[in-house]
Formats: structure tokens, sequence, C-alpha cells
């Protein structure tokens, strides 16, 4: 009883001492992580409508209306005052976990781009996904993510079908191109209430 | 001083972690479809290594013999967590490819294997050598198998093309049954390594 007690005692300060080391370099890399994933999340935005010049967090204008796929933020994208497009980051499950797309649908009915911003699938299958030097379209120069751009939001979005996969990726595949349908086609329903038919 | 160097030659060759104690395979296994995850998971594997060896040698005559493995958790798992958040802070794009793999070096066999027959029973000065060996042995290991796959698997090095654009990447060697087949050529490259070093010592013996 005593040595149980004894040896207990001892545990909990190496757990205690481990887990105040941890809060420190926990506190000493919040800032940079969470600046860094906001930069990348705001590289992204930019980088999906070009001619938007600001972005507004709406989140929560929206629920998805697919059960498989959850709307974590919505952003209203604005050039001189009206809406041109809306953004979606969504999550969906994948082959390693959860997959986090952000989807972003104009006002002309076309998807004006996507990204894979948080992908667990295997690395050189499913994490291709997110990469810029995976073609699906190798002679066109064509990523995987890249093909959406331009999509018509009404199209069937079958995999295999009018997206190209991901080679011996087929679930990654059909979860981000689950995503993108439920997501684009949500957006771009608020986008023609919200614009007042305005298009 | 040449005995440091023997313990840390080990690693690299005699008993690389996992070509001959065969230990840590999992994570070589995933990991190494591509070079730069090859390099990346061997040098945050050998920081782990070298930092849990350092405190639990340190430590090893405060820790009492009946409760080491929640220890050596304990240690394992702070130093993991320590480097995934460096990595997510400071070098997002690699662990972003190794997503999952990071976490999981707290359950590496290498570590646990080299912190519980090595590290709690030796002094500071062999430790450091050791965790050195350990670590380039399994990062070259790691890098090795990753070049050879990602170069036959998607014919590019680091993402570079080196195949020229005619060649069909044989998608077999980016699968798990092209790591195994991959893995078992280097068991055997290093079994015949060894036997050389072996023969060379005897001569000069």
């Amino acid at each position: 009883m005593k040595s149980m007690l004894k040896l207990g005692i001892i545990l909990a300060i190496y757990a205690t001492v481990a887990c105040v080391g941890l809060a420190f370099v926990y506190t000493g890399t919040k800032t940079v992580i969470a600046q860094r994933q906001k930069a990348d999340l705001e590289a992204a935005l930019a980088d999906l409508f070009p001619d938007g010049d600001s972005f507004e967090e709406i989140t929560g204008a929206l629920t998805s209306p697919d059960k498989s796929v959850t709307f974590i933020n919505e952003y209203a994208v604005k050039k001189g005052g009206t809406n041109i497009g809306m953004a979606i980051r969504a999550l969906g499950a994948s082959y390693g976990g959860q997959v986090t797309v952000l989807v972003g649908a104009g006002t002309n009915g076309k998807i004006s781009g996507i990204k894979v911003l948080e992908n667990k699938d295997t690395p050189g299958l499913g994490a291709n996904a997110s990469s810029p030097t995976y073609f699906v379209d190798r002679a066109a120069g064509i990523t995987f993510y890249g093909q959406f751009k331009g999509k018509d939001i009404q199209d069937a979005f079958e995999v295999k079908g009018d997206v190209a996969a991901i080679t011996a990726s087929t679930i990654t595949s059909k979860a981000v191109s689950g995503i993108v349908k439920v997501s684009a086609r949500s957006a771009f329903e608020w986008l023609s209430t919200a614009t007042g038919g305005s298009k | 001083m040449k005995r440091l160097f023997r313990i840390f030659s080990n690693g690299i060759v005699r008993e690389n972690p996992l070509l001959m104690l065969m230990i840590g395979l999992c994570s070589a296994l995933a990991v190494t479809t591509a070079t730069a995850n090859g390099i990346g998971m061997g040098l945050a594997m050998t920081f782990v290594l070298l930092m849990s060896e350092i405190v639990i040698s340190a430590f090893r005559k405060l820790i009492p013999d009946s409760i080491r493995i929640p220890i050596f958790i304990i240690v394992i798992a702070a130093f993991t967590t320590v480097i995934d958040y460096i990595l997510k802070a400071y070098f997002p794009e690699l662990s972003k490819a190794m997503g999952v793999f990071i976490p999981l070096i707290v359950v590496n066999c290498i570590i646990m294997g080299r912190v519980e027959s090595f590290a709690s029973k030796r002094p500071l000065l062999d430790v450091i050598p050791d965790a050195l060996g350990m670590g380039l042995g399994y990062t070259w290991v790691l890098t090795a198998i990753s070049v050879v796959r990602e170069l036959l698997g998607t014919g590019t090095i680091l993402g570079f093309q080196i195949m020229p654009e005619s060649y069909q990447p044989i998608l077999f060697f980016v699968l798990s049954p092209g790591g195994f087949f991959i893995f078992a050529l280097f068991i055997s490259l290093n079994l015949f390594i060894k036997s050389r070093l072996k023969n060379v010592e005897e001569d000069a013996a």
C-alpha cells in the first residue's frame, strides 16, 4: 500500500513536469500556428476570388443540406460592396479521417475554384488531392483540385464521369467531389437569394 | 572515443533498427511514398529519440523499475507533442504531408526499444551516440526506400521530374505491397554489407 502511494506520487511528478513543459511550448507556438492558419485561409480565399476586394465572414448563414458534409465557415466575397461569390469551408469524411475543403462559387453559377485545406489521407495517394504537382491530366497540367475550377454547379460531380479521380484513391476523390457539390450548390442558392437575383 | 564511435556506428548497419532489429516498421512503410516525407519523418524521429534517451538516461536512477514504462511513455509523448507543434508552426507543409504519422512517433517501437534496453541502463555519454546512430540508421533507410519508391512510383524525386515524360509510373511501388518489396531488398543489401564488414574485421584481427 505504501509503495503504491509512493509510485503514484512519483508518476504524478513526472506527468506534471511534462505537462508544464508542454504548456510552455504550446503557448510559444500557439500564435504562430493560428497566424499561419489564418494567412493560409486568406491566401486561399484571394486565390479563389482574384476579383474580390473584401471577404466577410458570415459563418452560420448556411447549414448543410447533406448530413455527410458539415459547413464550418462561410465567407461572402464582395467587390465594391456587392456580393460576387461565396466561399464555404466544409468538412466531410474521407479515407484517413476528415477532409477540409474550401469551395468557392460565383454568382455566375460556376465554381471559382476549390482548395483542399486539411487532408489526413495516405501520403502519395489520397494526399495527392491537395498536391500542386499531382496531375490528373499531365499534358494540360490540370491538378486534381484544379479541375473543379470553372465547373458548372449543376454538373453531376460523378467521379470517373465528369470528375477525374486520383489514381488508386477513389474514396478521397469521391469525398472531395461530394463536398464540392453540396457546398457549391448551397452557396449558389444563398447567392441567388442574397443578391435578390441581381446577377 | 573509439567505444563511443562504435556505439554510434552500431545503429547504421550492424544493428540498424529497421533492417536488423526489425522494429518501427509500420511508420517506415507508411511514410516512404515520397522522399520529403521519408527525410522529415527520419529527422523528427531522431529528435524525439535523442531527447527521450537523454532525459531518461539522466533520470534513470530516479525512475522506479516497476513504473518505468508509463514514465517512458510520458517522456516520449511530451517530446513528440513538442515536435508536432514545432512542425505545425514552422514547417506547415511537412506537417500536412505527414499528418497522423507525427503523433504516431509516440508508439514507434524504436524509441521504446532503445529507451528500455539502452538508455535506462547507460550513462548520458553513451546515450547520445546511440540515439544519433539509431536515428541516422532509421533516417537513411527511410530516405533510401522513399527515393526508390518515389522514383519508380511517380517518376520524381523530391517532386522534381527525373524520369523522361514518356515513363509510365509503376503505381505498385507507391502502394504498400511495393513498399514491402523494396524493404525486403534493402534487408538483403544490409545483410550483404554486414557480412562484408565482418570479414574485414576478422581479417584485421
